[in-house]
């Protein structure tokens, strides 16, 4: 039998690995054990996800994407059993922000999301890479007007600054010769699809997405020197080099730090305030190095140290996990139904908490942590939780009530239907005064229903429903 | 199978002419025809029936918007006119069949209570048989349902399974000279043959992206001389069949500017100069787009979304993509007869 502490460090790793577990797949965690379970989820084999057929027959402007394909992702992201796959796509899309609001090609972007899942785990390198190739980046950074007479230094300028290495360890030079070695990669037909783009032009037969195209005519393949290499340097080149800087493996150790272990500052303050623990940044630089850039590897070292384990509720939830997180655990959206809009007003609850998938508010991304927090945003927040938890027509709320009626005895102690309750909703450790407080509802609950004659199965469903609702209004079911 | 023209853009309105997720049509007996606008997701408001002719005159619409009300739509799906030129018209959201006079009056609806089964469960593909019967895919039931014009349940057929006469949601069905009825099973990848009474005679296909392999068929059609046309949905093509089920021929879609494409270009100047300027038959993917879904949505005159098929008086083959709203329209190349092919 695991201890409480091995169930919950579960519970937390499958909280920042994905987006939290039901009590049922917390008692297949538990048969696998911590560090298995850590390369389960850092080597997926099968996600199971709701397929693409039955999506957009149910959906056909999902097949178009014409709009809304934060839902289409939604549902992949509230069904798959590889849910590392799905985190690391939500990260980088938060560090290689790309918008909808500019682009008008949802599919371009979408694919955009493909390629983090592909490669998001994978070598930096090449990531970076198929980033710079990707179509919607260039579209979005006009990196498809860079050419070879007349260079556009915005993709080699944020390539340096927010997807790599950080203000202050490039120069303005390198700026210019990372942009020339850009020229040339674009998108097919890039006049058309930029003016489509700008125009939100549908017409004549909708939306055509967009792939690379590597143009050697516009192509500056001269000499360039770049952070103290040189040669007739190309974009390839200049990813390698950029890959191999000290500042890259710091950048990108303190992003997977803010996004796995706990909240940094927003990263344009990077420069100016430390590390929130240096020494994990730097162990994770060293794997980075010592892996080969291998982001897999060092995601390795990060879920197994200690600094990890020790980092349980360290973090807040973003939008998007929250209401991914609570929906995996009530089992909404399992089967498309094309009649039921449901799924695309979930996505655009998570806008209105501040995160609206596919259209980050800038090249920045989203800024993290307490800044998902403003009282606007928290109401939302807990009027989603509580609304979708306390429903138990959802099956796997049904299926919640049962394992807390399993798990507790209810005509005994109150306080061993809170912790229940507790367990199979996190499991979550509330503060004294929640705690209390629940134990006076379960005891006045259960006072209740016992004082009754004809004490009903229901009466005892609505008190874990009301129990529910409080827990998931807790400032701890915010946190993960 | 000679390609010939196409009909429709893309439009996003809620009225007026042009499509938005086109998803099957019908031809009315003075050859008009009705196109089913589906729309989608956040934006129904334009759901409605339109009407076209051939030369792409655009003739009107109706039953526009969606709601429960008689003559609205929910999630409509397929569309066939019986041979006293009402048109019917399915309902996967509301379990309904619509019915329609040639004008597009409102005449009846049935599907909510069929004695001895209640509602129709997910009505998809629908087709009229000389026998005055109208046979309905009911999807989430996997059966086909024959019911009279009134809707009264004659028989069905069919469950949930991979076996002959089982189904997987199916979507598309129709009937050939002779009242064989071909059903399209979505989720087998096949084409399945009956008797009007539901008795298995033939499956063609099997699973994948070869010749006379069908990744999701959504919709089948069978000309007067018995060759089986079907919308290989998820391999974004059109494949023939001979009558006895073989492979004849495949269909990529050639799409040209339709005349409506053509006049909003002519007004839309700097697009259409940028649009001459660009290769939109795109042979060149990256490694990772090599799909047919990403090889269609990267290439404009191919078919994307190839959901239904249909055949009219002269034999000439429309196909309605969804997710380039418009309808491809071939003809046969030649007189084809069996002896052609056996």
């Amino acid at each position: 039998m695991m201890s409480s502490d091995e169930r919950n460090l579960i519970a937390h790793l499958a909280r920042r690995a994905g987006f939290g577990a039901t009590s049922n797949e917390l008692d297949r965690y538990q048969d696998i054990g911590y560090e298995a379970l850590v390369e389960e989820f850092l080597n997926p084999v099968d996600s199971q996800h709701i397929p693409d057929d039955l999506i957009f027959r149910r959906h056909v402007d999902l097949h178009a994407m014409q709009g809304h394909n934060a839902a289409y992702w939604a549902y992949r992201l509230i069904s798959t059993q590889a849910p590392l796959e799905e985190k690391i796509a939500l990260l980088w899309h938060g560090v290689f922000a790309t918008g909808e609001n500019k682009l008008n090609n949802l599919g371009s972007l979408t694919n955009q999301i493909g390629t983090f899942r592909t490669h998001g785990l994978g070598r930096f390198d090449i990531l970076l890479t198929e980033l710079s190739k990707d179509p919607a980046m260039a579209i979005w950074l006009d990196n498809h007007t860079n050419h070879k007479n007349s260079i556009n230094e915005n993709y080699g300028r944020e390539i340096l600054e927010l997807f790599s290495m950080g203000v202050g360890n490039y120069s303005e030079d390198d700026v210019k010769e990372c942009s020339r070695a850009f020229t040339g990669w674009t998108v097919k037909n890039g006049e058309y699809m930029a003016m489509m783009a700008q125009k939100d032009s549908i017409w004549p037969y909708g939306r055509i997405f967009w792939h690379h195209e590597f143009r050697s005519d516009d192509h500056d393949g001269s000499h360039k020197s770049f952070l103290g290499e040189s040669g007739p340097l190309g974009g390839d080149d200049m990813v390698k080099i950029i890959c191999r800087q000290t500042a890259t493996a710091q950048f990108v150790s303190r992003h997977l730090y803010n996004f796995f272990v706990a909240d940094e500052v927003p990263v344009p303050q990077w420069g100016d305030t430390p590390a929130r623990d240096s020494a994990a940044i730097q162990a994770l630089a060293d794997a980075y190095v010592k892996s080969g850039h291998d982001i897999r590897s060092v995601l390795r070292v990060l879920f197994n140290s200690d600094f990890f384990k020790k980092a349980q509720f360290d973090k807040v939830k973003s939008p998007v996990e929250m209401v991914v997180g609570t929906l995996r655990k009530t089992g909404e959206y399992s089967v498309p139904d094309g009649g039921d809009k449901g799924i695309f007003d979930v996505m655009e609850e998570a806008g209105f908490m501040g995160q609206k998938l596919l259209d980050p508010p800038s090249v920045e991304g989203w800024h993290t942590g307490v800044e998902w927090i403003t009282s606007g945003f928290l109401v939302d927040r807990v009027n989603f939780a509580s609304e979708h938890i306390g429903n138990i027509s959802n099956p796997g709320v049904k299926g919640m009530t049962l394992r807390v009626k399993s798990d507790s005895d209810k005509s005994s102690d109150p306080g061993d239907l809170v912790d229940a309750c507790l367990n199979v909703l996190g499991p979550l450790d509330v503060s004294d005064d929640a705690r209390t407080l629940l134990i006076e509802i379960a005891t006045a609950g259960l006072e209740s229903a016992s004082s009754k004659s004809d004490e009903s199965d229901s009466d005892t469903d609505q008190l874990i429903l009301d129990l529910f609702k409080i827990i998931v209004s807790s400032r701890e079911y915010q946190l993960c | 199978m000679k390609y010939l023209k196409t009909i429709g853009f893309n439009s996003n309105q809620p009225i007026g002419r042009g499509f938005n997720y086109p998803y099957d049509i019908a031809f009315s007996n003075d050859g008009r025809i009705f196109v089913l606008n589906r729309m989608g997701g956040l934006n129904p408001s334009g759901i409605r029936i339109q009407i076209c002719t051939f030369d792409e005159d655009w003739l009107g619409e109706f039953s526009t918007g969606p709601g429960t009300g008689d003559d609205q739509f929910k999630v409509p799906v397929c569309m066939a006119f019986d041979n006293q030129d009402f048109l019917y018209v399915t309902d996967e959201s509301l379990n309904e069949v619509k019915v329609f006079d040639n004008q597009g009056n409102f005449v009846k609806k049935w599907g909510t209570a069929i004695e001895g089964f209640g509602c129709l469960k997910g009505p998809a593909g629908i087709a009229h048989g000389d026998d005055w019967a109208v046979y309905v895919v009911e999807q989430y039931a996997n059966r086909i349902h024959k019911l009279t014009r009134d809707g009264e349940s004659v028989l069905s057929w069919g469950e949930e399974g991979t076996g002959e006469g089982q189904f997987d949601m199916p979507w598309g069905i129709t009937l050939d000279s002779q009242g064989h009825v071909y059903v399209a099973d979505w989720r087998n990848d096949r084409i399945q043959k009956f008797t009007s009474n539901g008795e298995f005679i033939a499956a063609f296909g099997k699973s994948g992206d070869g010749v006379g392999q069908f990744n999701r068929p959504s919709s089948v059609a069978v000309d007067g001389k018995g060759f089986i046309y079907v919308a290989d949905w998820g391999n974004e093509r059109v494949q023939v069949l001979t009558p006895d089920g073989s492979f004849h021929q495949m269909l990529h879609g050639e799409a040209t500017l339709s005349k409506w494409a053509q006049e909003w270009l002519e007004v839309n100047q700097d697009e259409l100069q940028a649009r001459n300027n660009s290769d939109l038959l795109t042979k060149d993917l990256p490694a990772h787009l090599r799909t047919p879904f990403h090889a269609a949505s990267q290439t404009e005159p191919v078919f994307w979304g190839p959901v239904s098929v249909k055949l009219d008086s002269q034999d000439r083959l429309y196909v309605t993509e969804h997710s380039r709203h418009r309808i491809q329209i071939y003809e046969q190349s030649r007189s084809l007869s069996t002896q052609d092919i056996l």
